[in-house]
């Protein structure tokens, strides 16, 4: 079983946010990078997944800058197998419907694969739609947001189970197909010494803009960054919410109790 | 290329229309027609649900595009994307949108691809710019920071809205209805539904909630939840969690409320034995009021919320579900 999962570098989550002079992207500066954590959860089942077959190959991609090959590593040191880096800095800004055709190509050229999967978004940008236009680019079926999946014994289709509003759905999906992982499908592991001594051995390939095929991909050059997007962020703010931070004194219970519901009533009308 | 702005109606396992469309139709109605003219259209996607048309009508739709079709009985994103992707080509509104809910999320991306459209998801705010491209408001980085997205000239112009932020406003009127069919084959379809497992709860989800009581390691046990579930059951609330107190099996995944959970952004979020994580503030940073209980008066989250009260919380939550079962009871 070949199997791909898409990985995105994204800022840690305790990161703070400060909005770059350009006034439409943040200031990366002093930003430490970690694995997209919806992305761990996809690199852990693929990874269990061919613990279990004892057989097959988990191929991690990632597109963006040159720090992007950290997370790579990462998930080589989880115990992927080899990597590609579709590398440039121009990809900044490259629209998410681009984005999910220049990776759909670089799946293509693996020559064949079984089983596709991502995160359920990413949590810098949360575009929140590329691994689905990567399997609608593939012509293949996708699933997303994913707590739970079994592959069937013939290894010809995945049962998942979905969380929506109100309950879950049971759905079954022949392979090739797409999953985007949710927290709950997995606890990823965490790499081994021995695991990242091996992961500076194993194989990233770099795939750079002059080796893609744009035309191929009905896509212009221009498309690939700001300039073909079909949006653009013309403005990036740090919220600004006025909290009231008002803390009850009351030293008894009940009067306290009281006095919070009088000031929801009165003051914040929302009871 | 007309003038039509599309609202493709979200139906619940239950076959109702999902409020996040009534909320889409009514803030397109504010916002988008005084500055495009056109007017707002109703798309119903499914297998018999030609009925739910008079539900678009009430809150202001003029016309109702129908595709009842048996192929679309059980949601699938592949069997929804060909169909809107049929009646967009066919009709080229210039704006396509739905709720950002687990079916807007799932089919808008590959409706978007299968078009060439632009799609910005989770809108928390609608406009259009004087030449009449969509600009949206949507947050990034985990709620840590809100972008101005504005769409170039591709159409259509396609966005999905943030359930509970928009307020839904009616305004009947008696749709024109419109049956279509559109090419699609049983074959088409790869995703075979096996099960559809319903929630047992009565209570709110978690995504449309206008009230929300969420609890966190503090609470120190599952049972202990049961505070939080009176809390939540007097005043008509959803309940939540944080990833603490579901890491620590007192609650399910589907309860968790965070960067890794559900994003909400309820009027009221009372939030009981949670410390205040950015983690946690990423899915209710948004909300109007939060109130924090909490016996470490250095919490974090004493510095982030609007009232607090310092103290255990096993005396405090049962003492105000009294108070708002009293308060309540007068009206
Ligand atoms: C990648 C990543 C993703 C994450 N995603 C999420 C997410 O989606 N959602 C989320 O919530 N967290 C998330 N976290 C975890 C987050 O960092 C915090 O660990 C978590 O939010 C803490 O939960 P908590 O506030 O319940 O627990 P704690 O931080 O342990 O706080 C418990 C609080 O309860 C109070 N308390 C204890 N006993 C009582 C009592 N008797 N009466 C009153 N107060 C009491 C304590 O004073 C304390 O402030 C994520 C972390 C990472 C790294
Ligand atoms: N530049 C990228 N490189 C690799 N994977 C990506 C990239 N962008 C998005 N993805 C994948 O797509 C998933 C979903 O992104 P999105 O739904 O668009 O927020 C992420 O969790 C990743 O798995």
């Amino acid at each position: 079983m070949k199997i791909v999962v898409i990985v995105r570098q994204t800022p840690d989550t305790e990161a703070k946010i400060k909005v770059a002079s350009t006034g439409n992207s943040i200031d990366t500066e002093g930003i430490k990078w970690i694995v997209n954590p919806y992305d761990e959860f996809a690199i852990e089942e693929a990874i269990k997944i061919k613990e279990n077959l004892k057989t097959g190959e988990v191929i991690l991609i990632s597109m963006g800058p040159a720090r992007c090959v950290e997370a790579l590593r990462t998930g080589l040191a989880m115990g992927a197998d080899r990597a590609v880096h579709i590398k440039d800095e121009s990809f900044a800004f490259t629209d998410p419907y681009a984005s999910a055709k220049v990776i759909a190509a670089e799946i293509k050229n693996l020559g064949g694969f079984d089983l596709i999967l991502t995160g359920k978004k990413m949590i810098d940008e949360e575009t929140g739609q590329i691994g689905i236009q990567i399997a609608e680019e593939l012509e293949i079926p996708h699933v997303a947001i994913v707590t739970k999946m079994q592959l069937s014994p013939d290894g010809k289709k995945v049962t998942c189970q979905r969380e929506v509003e109100g309950g879950q759905v049971i759905v079954e999906v022949p392979l090739p197909a797409l999953i985007t992982c949710e927290r709950g499908l997995n606890e990823p592991r965490y790499a081994s010494l021995p695991g990242i001594m091996k992961a500076k051995k194993k194989e990233v390939k770099e795939v750079t803009p002059d080796k893609i095929n744009v035309d191929a991909l009905g896509i212009t050059k221009e498309s690939l960054g700001q300039a073909g997007a079909r949006f653009k962020i013309t403005k990036l703010e740090v919220p600004q919410v006025q909290r009231r931070l008002k803390i009850i004194k009351e030293a008894e219970t009940q009067e306290a109790a009281h006095e919070l519901v009088k000031l929801l009533r009165e003051e914040a009308k929302v009871i | 290329m007309g003038n039509e702005i599309w609202i493709v109606a979200d139906i619940t396992i239950d076959g109702k229309v999902r409020k996040a469309t009534f909320e889409a139709l009514s803030e397109a109605r504010r916002k988008l027609v005084p500055k495009l003219g056109g007017q707002i259209c109703g798309v119903l996607l499914g297998s018999g649900v030609s009925g739910l048309a008079q539900e678009l009508g009430k809150y202001g739709t003029e016309k109702v595009y129908v595709v009842d079709n048996e192929t679309l009985k059980d949601y699938t994103p592949e069997g929804y994307a060909i169909a809107l992707a049929d009646l967009i080509k066919k009709h080229q509104p210039p704006i396509v949108i739905t709720g950002n809910t687990s079916v807007g999320q799932d089919f808008f991306p590959r409706v978007a691809a299968l078009v060439g459209a632009g799609l910005a998801m989770d809108a928390i705010d609608l406009d259009l710019t004087d030449d009449k491209r969509l600009k949206i408001k949507r947050y990034m980085y985990s709620a840590k920071s809100i972008a101005t997205v504005e769409f170039l000239d591709h159409k259509p112009m396609m966005t999905t809205i943030r359930p509970n932020v928009f307020k839904p406003e009616e305004e009947p009127k008696n749709p024109e209805i419109v049956n279509e069919s559109v090419n699609l084959k049983p074959e088409d379809i790869k995703i075979k539904t096996v099960e559809i497992k319903r929630k047992e709860s009565a209570r709110p989800e978690l995504t449309e909630a206008d009230r929300i009581v969420s609890g966190g390691r503090g609470m120190g046990s599952g049972d202990n939840f049961k505070l939080i579930f009176e809390l939540a059951d007097a005043i008509g609330a959803a309940a939540g969690a944080s990833r603490a107190a579901v890491d620590a099996g007192f609650v399910p995944y589907a309860m968790q409320v965070g960067q890794t959970g559900k994003v909400v952004s309820p009027t009221l979020y009372i939030a009981v034995g949670i410390s205040g994580s950015v983690q946690h503030f990423a899915g209710m940073g948004s909300s109007k009021v939060i109130v924090a209980i909490n016996k470490d008066p250095d919490a974090p989250i004493f510095q982030k919320c609007d009232y607090g009260i310092v103290g255990d919380l096993f005396q405090i939550v049962p003492a105000l579900t009294e108070e708002f079962k009293k308060l309540l009871a007068q009206q």
